[in-house]
């Protein structure tokens, strides 16, 4: 009985003050804001989307929740992707990782044409009313933003970040072996792929015996040059004839051959420590100097410095051989069937913007894809004290404008996956290069017919 | 109730899956099962058979059908008949994972059930201090993610600094082996993480079997003056039978499922795919390669793999059981 009587008192009081929260919210946030709240669902992967900045967004937009889902494994965030587009529904913003664009560009159908889209307009922070994606194309790095368009032409994707790829090295051991300090002293030891070779050789050969035992090396790993020389190439394993995949020309393309045989010349030259990025090897060998040179995109600045603190200062950038690099970047797209399409927009285009994308340069050190910055001042000056005061800006902007378009295709990422293989294999000394090449050219014969 | 009469009553025994729908025998539709006689049965297993139905035979029904197309989930896809299994079976990376999957199943499974019938024979000792501590404690291993295991493993194992390479370099071995490259090594280094990761809950379950041997068995084995290892051979060993078969079945379950730990060293599976897996194998044919159809033959021949095992653990099962009972 007495509980009874407690349910239906603690029901009515809820009841009640449910009424009133209800009547509450009604009255003092209806005039505050005429717009209505809004959910912005977003998947993304790794720290694509920076938390500053949502926090930023969300000062300036109290009726939009950002709601983000995170992937760990990172084929993931592209299989829920396909899932969703087969099933018609997901996200209302998707973040793409540059080596998904070559299978997404065959499906512009999953994507809303952002061409299509206008931005309601944000005059305290710069973003005038009615903008398309044509409208601010002009504002990003054209190859970069080749990336986010599907094969009808459609605008897909928006890039966040560009990689770049220029050679960190240690200044202090260049100077034990011999070697200039100097960035520009150093890039003038490398102008081609071949001298970077030789350079490594120089190197090595000033190595005390004890060190030559433990396995140092002048690159961390040689396998690295291959990605670096293909994409300083006009072409990778496609060539656009018009249709939607494009043709297959990985095994008559010479850029595919010449990155492989650099790459296999240096593995054999024996420049190279083997030791594979991002293991634990990895970032012991980057504290104690077990190699002297890595190729680095921008956003790896960040990295070497959560992992080797200790190396402040001892590090430099100097540009890479050949001209030019890229490794890694992002595209953000709003699905076609995204419930809230003009408040993805209208997020996307404010993220993306410039002044934003400097923001996360300062703080994050990814390095912007909008190339109206590569003027700005405050990147252009920006130097970084860990890399000894190296105008990282400067070197980035110029480095990734000097890349060309490459039409991408759907199967790069698995071709890449078994070349990549195919490298390792002659670097780990199981086949010797002619035999890793014709089980490449076998797994790719796999790849491309079953 | 409505009572039949002869010319009604049907001539043969009703199946209890398909009751005649006249009104009359729908209220005997299971003569003398009086609790059957509603329809209420069907409702009582409704939830498990739709869920089942639903998330289970539905995608394997769908599977089976994707694996005679070349399927694109997003574009057009073409019926091709049987091509994805012949090819299948041409394909020499099948083979391989083949092979990786029963080494590092049996690498994982032996001596982790060697190792776990030791330690459970150690916490049933009445005199240790502390048993429902080191009970719980050895199932922490198996709530901790796979990923952070793999990176605590890989450093372990490393070529260059790892503490494993450099203990047997202090031991007087000359080369650093390279646990990624090598076929045996590479296994090795995923059955220690297996192993580490499941030895905890697999000994709680022989604990649990010790501790149903009944007393007696000791007392009288203590009796005829045998040994403490005479005990464990004689009496504990021959009790486990039943558990041991059921350790070595959920194990060869879970070591035809290994995936995460190869993944998470290297995602194409190694170099020369040393550590390639069946279900690794199916992952990247699907996601990285877009091959649906051919992933899904894959699933099919995974799943024969599994029936042949199945049929293999039924008879060594009943022969085991036979004996205990002889």
């Amino acid at each position: 009985m007495r509980n009874k009587i407690i349910t239906k008192f603690s029901a009515r009081a809820l009841v009640a003050s449910v009424a009133s929260i209800a009547i509450v919210a009604g009255v003092f946030t209806t005039p505050a804001k005429a717009a209505d709240p809004v959910t912005i669902r977003i998947w993304t992967f790794g720290d694509v989307i920076q938390r500053n900045l949502v926090a930023e967004y969300k000062a300036l937009h109290p009726e939009v929740t950002l709601e983000i889902k995170k992937s760990d494994l990172d084929p993931l965030n592209g299989t829920n992707m396909v899932t969703a587009c087969s099933a018609k529904n997901g996200p209302d913003v998707v973040a793409t990782e540059v080596s998904y664009s070559g299978y997404w560009r065959s499906y512009p159908k999953c994507f809303q044409d952002l061409r299509q889209m206008k931005t309601t307009g944000e005059p305290s922070t710069g973003i005038p009313a009615g903008q398309t994606a044509s409208d601010i194309q002009k504002n990003y790095l054209p190859w970069r933003w080749q990336q986010g368009v599907g094969f009808d032409g459609s605008v897909i994707g928006i890039p966040t970040d560009v990689g770049g790829l220029e050679v960190a090295y240690r200044i202090d051991l260049f100077k034990k072996a011999g070697l200039p300090t100097d960035r520009e002293a150093v890039a003038k030891l490398w102008p081609t792929w071949d001298a970077f070779i030789a350079t490594g050789q120089k190197y090595i050969s000033k190595l005390s015996a004890a060190n030559k035992k433990a396995g140092v090396g002048f690159i961390d790993n040689a396998g690295t040059i291959y990605a670096a020389i293909m994409n300083q190439g006009t072409a990778k394993y496609y060539s656009n004839d018009g249709t939607e995949t494009g043709k297959l020309i990985y095994s008559t393309n010479p850029q595919v051959k010449l990155a492989w045989n650099t790459t296999i010349k240096a593995t054999n030259a024996g420049i190279g420590t083997r030791i594979g990025q991002y293991t634990s090897d990895w970032n012991i060998g980057m504290n104690k100097g077990t190699f002297a040179t890595i190729l680095a995109p921008a956003w790896m600045m960040d990295y070497i410095k959560a992992q080797a603190p200790d190396t402040a200062g001892k590090w430099d950038i100097a540009s890479i051989p050949g001209g030019g690099g890229n490794q890694g970047g992002t595209q953000l797209g709003i699905p076609s069937y995204a419930q809230n399409k003009q408040a993805a927009y209208d997020f996307l285009t404010w993220y993306l913007a410039p002044a934003q994308q400097l923001k996360v340069f300062k703080t994050y050190g990814l390095f912007p894809s909008a190339s109206v910055l590569y003027n700005d001042p405050a990147l252009i000056g920006y130097k970084d004290p860990f890399f000894n005061n190296a105008p990282v800006g400067k070197i980035y902007a110029a480095g990734v404008q000097k890349l060309k378009p490459i039409f991408e295709g759907k199967l790069q990422r698995a071709i890449d996956t078994a070349i990549g293989a195919g490298l390792g294999r002659v670097a780990a000394k199981k086949q010797t290069a002619d035999k890793s090449w014709a089980q490449v050219l076998n797994d790719l014969k796999k790849v491309v017919n079953n | 109730m409505t009572v039949l009469n002869e010319r009604e009553r049907p001539k043969k025994p009703l199946s209890p899956w398909k009751p005649k729908k006249t009104s009359a025998q729908k209220a005997v539709a299971f003569p003398g099962v009086k609790s059957l006689n509603g329809r209420w049965g069907y409702l009582y297993v409704a939830p498990f058979v739709i869920m089942f139905a639903v998330f289970g035979l539905a995608p394997v029904i769908y599977s089976v059908y994707i694996s005679f197309f070349q399927w694109d989930p997003l574009g057009s896809s073409t019926f091709t008949g049987l091509r994805n299994f012949n090819l299948l079976l041409h394909d020499s990376d099948l083979w391989l994972a083949l092979r990786n999957t029963f080494s590092i199943w049996a690498l994982s499974t032996f001596p982790q059930m060697v190792m776990a019938i030791g330690l459970a024979n150690i916490l049933r000792n009445t005199r240790l201090r502390g048993k429902s501590f080191f009970r719980t404690i050895l199932l922490v291993p198996n709530i901790t993610s796979v990923i952070a295991i793999t990176i605590v493993f890989s450093q372990l194992f490393g070529r260059d600094f790892g503490i494993i390479n450099l203990l047997l370099e202090g031991l007087g071995l000359n080369h650093h082996i390279d646990f990624i490259e090598g076929v045996i090594p590479s296994h090795i280094q995923i059955a220690t993480m297996i192993t580490w990761r499941w030895i905890g809950y697999n000994t709680l379950i022989f604990l649990a079997s010790m501790l149903a041997i009944p007393n007696e068995l000791y007392e009288s084995s203590s009796v005829d003056g045998a040994t403490k290892w005479q005990q464990f051979r004689y009496v504990t060993l021959p009790q486990l039978k039943n558990t041991i078969t059921f350790v070595l079945v959920v194990g060869t379950i879970g070591g035809l499922q290994v995936f995460a730990e190869p993944q998470q060293l290297a995602a194409d599976g190694g170099s020369s795919k040393q550590f390639l897996t069946l279900t690794l194998f199916l992952f990247n044919q699907a996601f990285v390669n877009n091959k649906y159809g051919y992933a899904a033959a894959i699933g099919i021949f995974i799943t024969f793999i599994v029936l042949i095992i199945s049929a293999v653990n039924f008879v060594i099962t009943r022969k085991i059981s036979n004996d205990g009972t002889r």
